[in-house]
């Protein structure tokens, strides 16, 4: 979470780190460990650009390294800046090296652990990924892909539930310290927690996006628990390229493992029986955390997944009237961060989008992009149909009520009035002018100068010296 | 260069030439380059495509003598998940799960589809012209099943074995002319001829597995000459020049009265008579 001093307010602005950035900010080595599993390395493959994928499927199955000049003439002349974008990427990464070729011209070679773990992935042979509960047997207890959608549903939903502040809704110490450090929440000295302007934004997201978001933050976490970061990181992207349906056995998994994966049950990515299954069901929100991890890409990205609630249930009209087909309280609580309800009935709310309900929400640190992103994604089907799928005013509309707020700029300052003479007046203005550089405003006809905190220690010393002449 | 949006979903449907009497006699010629090799090729391609993108999806369909057969996805399939028999034991290694499933599905198939036709008569051509309509039709039901908001991108890659036959040639114009109302990015299409057999997974990988949008960012083979001789009608032989139908455009090598597709009429053309013009003398003053 990062904080912008934005013009003397304080706004929190959420960030969230895609895939790519986030493995770029992790040292050498654990990356090279990182890319000894398969699923890792096709987790890092489906989130380079285009041209980049084709660069690394032609080298995947070359043992030789290719000259650098060979590999810039595979583009035509109008692409050379994406082949250097493709370039920096694929070296950010560590997917390929330079190394030099018999001749001494420079080679590029792919990274030979991600090499070999990628054409695993592609081909066969090596381990498996995990034990596939073959040996388990038939599940007598198996459960469908719905009840694993409704039962993700409903543990995410409590998560989200809890940060709203609804009673009913209970997490465990682990889950709401998490929350706390993640900065969504904050706590006051043995207060129940409290929502934060970043908690707010992180409501508005979509599904997938949230969940990465949350992953990211568990895993700044996981030095501290004494978990392996390598380890966990792996098992969710394995968890990520799993079939839905289909249940895994936990044999083989480490102690922390067994531990991350209880907290993963907590947020509902998986489905285990009892706390002492041997097996268990990856939900759909765990195969769809790699949607989420590209979540920066585009705010046109639909991000509605199936199965988790966010399938559309809003109608936005010309209008400014907003119709929601929903009856969950969460549901119900998020739109009205930013709109007036009007009306609700056991299957819709019809609320009104105004000024002062979209400016409270910004008051609250929530920016028009992030409305509208709610808006998008939560869009029902019959208004997906159209393009653009909200109209074009409210869109302007909702952006042009947040530029409003910023008509006016506050900057600190010092007020320095009574200046009684003109030519004291004139002769301070041409002191400050000449090389402090803190002049905030000036008005000649009342003889008013304002300057910045940190000039005015030397505007006062020049000042009394002035004061002290006459 | 933005990344590939999730609402688009890009399909690829190979048709792979899989006539036993030609693949047989290849069997011959060339052992170490044989049908099972170029299946091989052709499911490393597949894989690669769906590793891609998640939202990427594949489709094989194997032209036989006397039938077009999908080699994947199966009938029974939920609708474009990989996902078979749950029950189905995995590989057993380190091959991403989906990508296990279709291999042995493709597998288990093609033999199916070998081991039951039998096989009469010696011709080497199969009905090509018949996959690639099963694949238009294929291409069209996955386009109006997508989900609401999501756009789709689809191509079609022939695997050829057998030399052409101008037999099917109306069937083939046909079918292309379907195509290119169906999908405009039929004109951005791509052929090769591949030199060296054994090498056919690199090929595949390197010249047909960019999408159109990277197609226009790399340097691909230049076009090839190609043969537009249109068959006549009447024999099915390759013709330079002919007669053209002003109805129907169906094109023959011989006049006739009456053309046999639409059945119009036409006249004999008679030589014009003309008549001769008389000179001005001019005056010579």
């Amino acid at each position: 979470v990062a904080l912008t001093a934005a013009k003397g307010v304080l706004r929190v602005q959420l960030q969230c780190k895609n895939l790519h950035e986030y493995l770029k900010e992790l040292s050498p080595e654990i990356l090279d460990r990182l890319y000894n599993h398969p699923a890792t390395c096709l987790a890092v493959y489906r989130e380079l650009p285009p041209l980049a994928k084709n660069y690394v499927m032609r080298m995947l199955f070359l043992d030789q390294p290719l000259p650098q000049a060979a590999v810039a003439l595979w583009v035509k002349k109008d692409s050379e800046k994406d082949h250097d974008q493709c370039v920096s990427v694929l070296s950010g990464l560590r997917l390929w090296h330079s190394q030099q070729l018999q001749g001494g011209l420079q080679g590029n070679i792919l990274n030979p652990v991600f090499k070999d773990n990628l054409r695993i992935a592609l081909l066969g042979g090596g381990k498996s990924w995990a034990d596939q509960g073959d040996s388990l047997g038939p599940d007598r207890h198996a459960r469908d892909v719905e009840s694993l959608d409704k039962y993700a549903l409903e543990r995410w939903e409590v998560v989200l539930h809890f940060m709203v502040g609804c009673p009913s809704a209970a997490v465990s110490q682990d889950l709401s310290q998490l929350l706390i450090q993640a900065g969504l929440m904050r706590t006051e000295a043995g207060d129940a927690p409290c929502i934060t302007s970043a908690g707010f934004q992180f409501l508005l997201l979509d599904t997938a996006s949230q969940l990465w978001y949350f992953t990211l933050q568990y895993l700044n976490t996981a030095q501290t628990r004494g978990m392996d970061l390598v380890e966990i990181l792996s098992f969710l992207f394995q968890l990520s390229f799993s079939t839905l349906g289909r249940d895994y056995s936990v044999e083989g998994m480490s102690e922390s493992l067994l531990t991350f994966l209880q907290h993963l049950r907590e947020f509902g990515l998986v489905f285990q029986r009892k706390r002492k299954s041997r097996r268990y069901y990856p939900t759909r929100l765990a195969i769809t955390l790699s949607a989420g991890v590209s979540a920066n890409s585009s705010s046109t990205a639909m991000g509605a997944t199936p199965g988790t609630g966010d399938s559309g249930f809003i109608v936005v009209e010309t209008n400014y009237r907003l119709y929601a087909y929903t009856n969950s309280e969460l549901q119900i609580a998020l739109v009205a961060l930013f709109s007036e309800c009007l009306y609700r009935f056991p299957n819709v709310v019809v609320a009104q989008v105004t000024r002062e309900s979209v400016q409270q929400a910004i008051a609250n640190g929530i920016t028009a992009q992030q409305i509208l992103h709610f808006l998008r994604t939560r869009a029902h089907p019959v208004m997906l149909k159209q393009n653009p799928v909200l109209p074009p005013t409210i869109t302007d509309q909702i952006r042009l009520w947040e530029l409003e707020r910023d008509r006016l700029q506050f900057s600190e300052g010092e007020h320095k009035y009574g200046l009684y003479l003109q030519c004291i007046y004139s002769l301070c203005l041409s002191f400050i002018l000449q090389g402090l550089g803190c002049l905030v405003w000036q008005n000649v006809a009342h003889r008013v100068i304002v300057v910045s905190p940190q000039g005015h220690g030397e505007v006062k010393r020049f000042w009394k010296r002035q004061k002290s002449h006459t | 260069m933005m990344m590939a949006s999730e609402d688009e979903v890009s399909l690829l449907v190979i048709v792979v030439d899989v006539n036993p009497i030609w693949w047989g006699q290849q069997a011959n010629r060339e052992p170490q380059f044989t049908l099972s090799k170029c299946l091989d090729a052709v499911m490393v391609m597949g894989n690669s495509h769906l590793v891609m993108t998640r939202t990427n999806k594949l489709a094989i369909i194997a032209s036989h003598c006397q039938e077009s057969h999908f080699l994947y996805p199966c009938k029974l399939w939920k609708f474009g998940d990989g996902h078979g028999d749950e029950n189905a034991s995995t590989s057993g290694d380190g091959k991403y799960e989906l990508l296990s499933v279709a291999n042995d599905f493709i597998a288990e198939e093609i033999k199916n589809l070998m081991s039951r036709t039998e096989v009469k008569g010696n011709q080497t051509d199969t009905l090509l012209a018949g996959s690639l309509a099963k694949a238009l039709c294929y291409i069209h039901r996955v386009a109006k099943e997508l989900e609401a908001g999501q756009e789709m991108k689809s191509r079609i890659l022939v695997v050829k074995a057998a030399e052409d036959c101008a037999l099917q040639y109306m069937n083939f114009m046909n079918v292309i002319f379907a195509a290119q109302k169906q999908a405009c990015d039929i004109t951005g299409g791509l052929y090769l001829k591949i030199p060296q057999k054994i090498a056919l997974a690199q090929y595949l990988l390197w010249v047909f597995l960019p999408d159109s949008d990277q197609r226009s960012q790399l340097v691909l083979p230049p076009p090839v000459h190609v043969d537009y001789r249109a068959a006549c009608f009447c024999h099915r032989n390759l013709i330079e020049i002919g007669y053209v139908c002003s109805v129907c455009l169906s094109i023959f090598c011989n006049f006739s009265p009456i053309c046999t597709t639409c059945e119009t009429a036409f006249k004999i053309p008679l030589p014009q008579v003309v008549k001769s013009k008389k000179k001005k003398l001019k005056p010579s003053t």
